[in-house]
């Protein structure tokens, strides 16, 4: 579904935020993508959606190479991408179901629809009683579940969520990793960026590991607890 | 959900957000559409009374003797090369003293002391009722003189070229506020758009994120555009349409107005002037889209 080959990024002058980066990721896979700040994560996901162009390399969805997609038509591979961004980008005046509704209003959906489809994500992510409120007057994990909600409403094939967790304490990155595994029943694809071992190590996914721009290729160390513990503590 | 209610609640939002810059745009767009149709509508009530004028148009082209079949043959062909005639007659000596005779009724006594054939032969020119031939005519007059055998040429009353060069003037001014209107329309209309789109610049951009067609991000701009030329040029007609009754009512009564019947502009005119003020709005947002945006 998602494909990378040799993928290389670097920004104005010369920081290279990513380098020959190759993977792949299948229909209906979850991947998380890992690396501490600053290792090219949310540069990675810019580049799938086609916010940033990659200096080298080629990036594919479902087959085709993004990069010959016409601006006319891009509209098509950004309804094909949820993507939950790490600053949220809401809509601050707006209420919370206008700025879920975005997602859902472009593609001419339902009033009832959306309606329900809005309640329900609420529902699932512990927000029920903030759907009128402006966006701007929630706290910083109301506002990251509400980018969440927007991102995966019209039920998108891939969802790209960056630190969806980042802002959120234990039991509500639960409500948010329910979500996304229902969603992967549905075939979704999902990529997840995170630098929070926390939310993967339980899990069976696979792990993309970034090191300052590098995939780390290196098999996975069978992560101890205590040992999560001392990375995160270098993290922060 | 379609593309057009879509687009028509972000249009309502957008005018509810920037109503004190639309207001001003209304009323320019109202204020240029009231000075280009007042000034249309004295030079549409201008053609209406030349073409009263027409009769008035006729040219008399006195001969010394009366021209023989050939030679008003030869006439004919020469008035004809000069200009396009709606009609051309001769009139004999005779001719001329029986009308005479007519025009005189009950005085046609002092006649008798004359001979029938004192008044001299002409010819009666035509031209084709229009402002073309109005503006012509001194040059035609000047022309006929030339020919031979012509003794002297009368037309009309001088005032027909004074009326003319007014015409002429009113049609300059009506070019000069269409220009006007032009520029203000799309330029006011752009630069009003440019703010509301300056002000939803993160909103676009967004849309553009989760996937919103090029159309659903400017069919809203347009409709914007559109309504301010429709509303705004309907606004101006009324405000014509009060200033032509209260004209007639004002100079009522005057000869002017005794002499030549006025009218409103025709309700295709008025449908025409909103329908093309509207698209030179929706042009203007359109263009504004064009920029800002980066399509
Ligand atoms: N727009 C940009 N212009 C220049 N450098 C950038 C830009 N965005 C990110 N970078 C740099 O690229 C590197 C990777 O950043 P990023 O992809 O945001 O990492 P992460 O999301 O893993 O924290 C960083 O060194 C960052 O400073
Ligand atoms: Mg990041």
């Amino acid at each position: 579904m998602v494909d990378l080959i040799k993928v290389t990024k670097t920004y104005q002058p010369d920081v290279t935020a990513l380098s020959e980066i190759t993977f792949s990721v299948n229909r209906g896979e979850k991947v998380f993508l890992t690396g501490r700040s600053g290792a090219g994560k949310t540069t990675l996901l810019k580049l799938i959606s086609r916010i940033e162009p990659p200096t080298k390399g080629l990036v594919e969805i479902a087959g085709m190479d993004i990069a010959r997609i016409p601006r006319g038509k891009l509209y098509t591979l950004r309804r094909k991408i949820g993507m939950a961004y790490q600053d949220f980008k809401l809509l601050p005046e707006r209420s919370v179901a206008a700025n879920i509704a975005i997602s859902m209003e472009i593609v001419y959906r339902k009033n009832s629809f959306i309606q329900k489809r809005t309640r329900e994500l609420l529902e699932q992510l512990g927000l029920q009683s903030k759907l009128n409120t402006p966006a701007a007057e929630l706290s910083r994990g109301e506002q990251q579940r509400v980018a969440i909600a927007r991102a995966v409403a019209n039920y998108p094939e891939i969802i790209l969520a960056d630190e969806p967790t980042g802002n959120l304490d234990a039991e509500t990155t639960q409500r948010v990793m329910g979500l996304f595994k229902e969603l992967q029943r549905r075939d979704t694809t999902l990529i997840i960026a995170t630098h929070d071992p926390s939310i993967y190590q339980e899990q069976r996914d696979r792990v993309i590991r970034l090191q300052h721009g590098l995939q780390d290729t290196s098999p996975p160390v069978p992560a101890r607890p205590s040992e999560a513990v001392a990375q995160v503590d270098t993290v922060l | 959900m379609s593309l057009l209610s879509a687009a028509l609640r972000h249009t309502g939002r957008n005018m509810a957000n920037t109503w004190k810059s639309q207001l001003t745009t209304l009323f320019t767009v109202s204020l240029s559409i009231l000075i280009f149709s007042f000034f249309y509508l004295a030079y549409f009530n201008g053609l209406l009374i030349g073409q009263e004028l027409g009769d008035d148009l006729r040219l008399i082209v006195y001969l010394d003797e009366d021209p023989s079949p050939p030679l008003e043959e030869e006439y004919r062909r020469k008035i004809e090369k000069f200009d396009q005639v709606e009609s051309i007659t001769f009139v004999s000596r005779q001719q001329a003293f029986a009308s005479f005779s007519r025009q005189l009724g009950d005085d046609r006594d002092i006649l008798l002391d004359l001979p029938p054939d004192f008044l001299p032969p002409s010819i009666q020119v035509s031209p084709i009722k229009s402002l073309d031939s109005l503006s012509r005519i001194k040059r035609f007059s000047d022309y006929l003189q030339t020919l031979p055998g012509v003794l002297r040429v009368q037309y009309g009353k001088e005032w027909i070229e004074r009326f003319y060069s007014v015409i002429q003037l009113i049609k300059i001014v009506v070019i000069l506020s269409g220009c006007l209107l032009i520029m203000t329309t799309t330029f006011m209309v752009a630069h009003t758009i440019r703010l509301t789109l300056l002000s939803r610049q993160k909103e676009l951009e967004l849309l553009r994120l989760v996937g919103a067609t090029n159309n659903y991000i400017r069919m809203p701009f347009l409709l914007e555009g559109g309504f301010q030329g429709l509303l705004g040029s309907g606004l101006g007609m009324g405000a014509l349409y009060l200033l032509y009754r209260w004209l007639l009512l004002r100079f009522s009564g005057s000869t002017l107005f005794e002499l030549f019947p006025c009218s409103f502009l025709p309700p295709a005119t008025i449908a025409l002037l909103m329908m093309v003020a509207t698209l030179l709005c929706a042009l203007g947002s359109f263009s504004s889209t064009r920029k800002t945006l980066r399509f």
